[in-house]
C-alpha cells in the first residue's frame, strides 16, 4: 500500500466534504467562491442519495455538508437523513442565519442530532459594526442561530476569520464568545486572496504588518484561554509553526507533525476528498479548478485510488524544499513545509511550490525583524 | 470459560462501519456512538466470522484451526473477552 513519510494513504476515503449547494444568502467579501464556483449547478436531491449509497459502499465515516449556505436547500433533512441511513455521521458548516425554531425541531428528530458532530457558525465581530464589514448585513442572524442551537445544546463550531476589520476586535469577539456565550473552544483561521477574496483582497486581506499585528494578539488571546482557541492556519498556526521553525534553525530537537524541509504541510489528501455541487470531485475546496472527475460518470474508488493528480499531490511529501523553485536558497528551507498547496496552486498556478502567504523569510523582511518570537 | 458459553450468538450491529482501510488491519466504526474499534488480522477474522452468523463455539472451533500455534485454552479465553467486549461497546448484539 502507497503511503508517504509517515501518512499512512487508506483503501478508500474516510471523511467527505461535500458541497451540496452554490447558493448562499449572503455575500462574504473573503468567500472563496468565485464566479465559476457560483454557476455550477446543484445535483438533486436522488443524485446525492444515490451518491451516499456509494459513500456507504466504501465504508466512509462522515461527510461534512457545505456550500454555499446548506440551509437554503430545502432537501436538507431529506440529505441528511440519506447521510444517516448510510451509517455516517456529519457535520455542517453554515453561516447560522437561517437556523430558527423549525430547524431546531426538525434538526432534533431521529437520528439527526445524534448523528451530528457539531454545525459551525461563523462570526468575524462582537458586533454588527465589525462582523458585517465582511460578513454584510449578517451578524443579528448570525448571532440567534447560534444562540438557539447553544440553548437547545447542539454542539457548535465556531470559526472567526481574522481579516483587516477585525484585527483590533479579537479580544472583544474571543470575550463574546468565551465568556459571554461561555463556548468551550473557538476556531480560528485567516481571510485569503482566493475566490471574492481576490476581488476584495485590499479590503479585507492582511498586510504582512497586520499578520504580525494578528500573531501577536492570538498568542496572547491563547495565553489567557488556554487550549479554547484552536487554529489550523492563520496567525495563531503561525505562531507555533514560525516558533518551530526558529527553534529548529536553532539547532534544537523538536517534535513535529510535519517532516522538515519537504513540501509536507497537507495531510488532508491522505483521507478526505471534496465534491463540488454540480458532482464534480476536486482533491480539496482549495483546489476547486482541479478537477479529477464527476460522481455522475465516474468511480470515486477509481479515482481515490488511481488518479495522477492525486497521487502527484501525496507524492508532494517527497520533494524536498531545496528543489521548489523559488525556494533553492532560501536559507529557511531546510526547516520548511511549504504550508498548504491549495494556496500554492491558487497563488503560483503549481501545487508543488510553496505557499508565499505563509513565507516566512517574506515575512521577516517585510516586519524589519530578526526573530518572530522576540518580535509577539 | 463456562461450557455453556460456547454456544452464545452474536449478531453484527447492522449500524456498525467495518473499515479495511490498509494491509495493516483495520477497524469498526459506530456512528450512532463515534466509537471505534482497532482491529488487527485476528479481530478482523473473528469480526468476519461474525458477519457470517457464525456463533462463539463455531468462531473459536475456526480460529484453532486457522492458528493451529495458539494453544486452544487461550483462544477460548480471548474470543470470549474480545466478544464481550465487542457487545459492551455496542458494535455486536447477543441474540438467542
Amino acid at each position: 500500500m502507497k503511503s508517504s513519510q509517515g501518512y499512512s494513504f487508506k483503501n478508500t476515503p474516510k471523511s467527505v466534504s461535500i458541497s451540496i449547494t452554490g447558493a448562499c444568502n449572503l455575500r462574504c467579501k473573503y468567500c472563496f467562491y468565485n464566479n465559476e464556483m457560483e454557476q455550477l449547478r446543484d445535483l438533486k436531491t436522488d443524485q446525492w442519495l444515490v451518491f451516499f449509497k456509494t459513500l456507504a459502499e466504501l465504508s466512509v465515516m462522515d461527510v461534512s455538508l457545505t456550500g454555499g449556505e446548506v440551509f437554503t436547500r430545502k432537501d436538507l433533512f431529506e440529505l441528511i437523513d440519506g447521510v444517516i441511513a448510510n451509517r455516517m455521521r456529519y457535520n455542517l458548516l453554515s453561516n447560522g442565519t437561517l437556523v430558527d425554531a423549525q430547524v431546531i425541531e426538525r434538526l432534533s428528530q431521529g437520528k439527526r442530532r445524534q448523528r451530528l458532530d457539531y454545525i459551525q457558525i461563523s462570526i468575524d465581530g462582537a458586533s454588527a459594526a465589525v462582523h458585517n464589514l465582511s460578513r454584510p448585513d449578517s451578524f443579528d442572524g448570525a448571532l440567534r442561530g447560534l444562540k438557539l442551537l447553544l440553548k437547545h445544546h447542539f454542539p457548535v463550531a465556531v470559526r472567526v476569520t481574522i481579516n483587516k476589520h477585525n484585527l483590533q476586535d479579537l479580544d472583544k469577539i474571543a470575550a463574546m464568545l468565551l465568556d459571554e456565550l461561555a463556548l468551550p473552544a473557538f476556531g480560528c483561521n485567516e481571510a485569503m486572496p482566493i475566490g471574492s477574496g481576490c476581488r476584495s483582497d485590499q479590503e479585507v486581506s492582511l498586510s504582512q504588518q497586520e499578520k504580525l499585528e494578528a500573531m501577536r494578539i492570538m498568542k496572547r488571546l491563547a495565553q489567557r484561554y488556554p487550549g479554547r482557541i484552536t487554529a489550523s492556519a492563520g496567525p495563531l498556526a503561525k505562531v507555533k509553526m514560525y516558533d518551530e521553525m526558529e527553534r529548529a534553525r536553532a539547532g534544537e530537537e523538536i517534535q513535529l507533525g510535519w517532516q522538515m524541509g519537504y513540501l509536507s504541510a497537507c495531510g488532508c489528501i491522505y483521507q478526505k476528498i471534496d465534491i463540488l455541487q454540480d458532482g464534480s470531485i476536486v482533491p480539496c475546496c482549495m483546489l476547486p479548478e482541479l478537477k479529477l472527475g464527476n460522481i455522475l460518470s465516474d468511480s470515486l474508488l477509481d479515482i481515490w485510488q488511481n488518479h495522477p493528480t492525486l497521487d502527484a499531490l501525496r507524492n508532494r511529501r517527497s520533494v524536498p524544499m531545496a528543489e521548489v523553485k523559488g525556494c533553492q536558497t532560501c536559507e529557511w528551507n531546510e526547516v520548511c513545509n511549504g504550508s498548504c498547496p491549495g494556496m500554492a496552486h491558487q497563488l503560483t498556478g503549481d501545487f508543488n511550490r510553496a505557499n508565499p502567504e505563509d513565507c516566512i523569510r517574506l515575512f521577516l523582511k517585510e516586519n524589519g525583524i530578526e526573530r518572530i518570537q522576540d518580535a509577539i | 470459560m463456562i461450557a455453556g458459553e460456547r454456544s452464545i450468538n452474536y449478531q453484527i450491529n447492522p449500524d456498525v462501519v467495518l473499515r479495511e482501510e490498509d494491509a495493516d488491519g483495520a477497524l469498526l466504526f459506530n456512528p450512532d456512538t463515534n466509537d471505534v474499534k482497532v482491529l488487527n488480522n485476528t479481530g478482523l477474522y473473528i469480526w468476519k466470522c461474525c458477519q457470517q452468523k457464525q456463533n462463539q463455539e463455531k468462531i473459536i472451533l475456526s480460529l484453532k484451526q486457522e492458528f493451529e500455534q495458539v494453544p486452544k485454552d487461550q483462544v477460548e479465553q480471548e474470543v470470549g473477552s474480545f466478544l464481550q467486549g465487542l457487545e459492551l461497546a455496542g458494535f455486536l448484539v447477543k441474540s438467542e
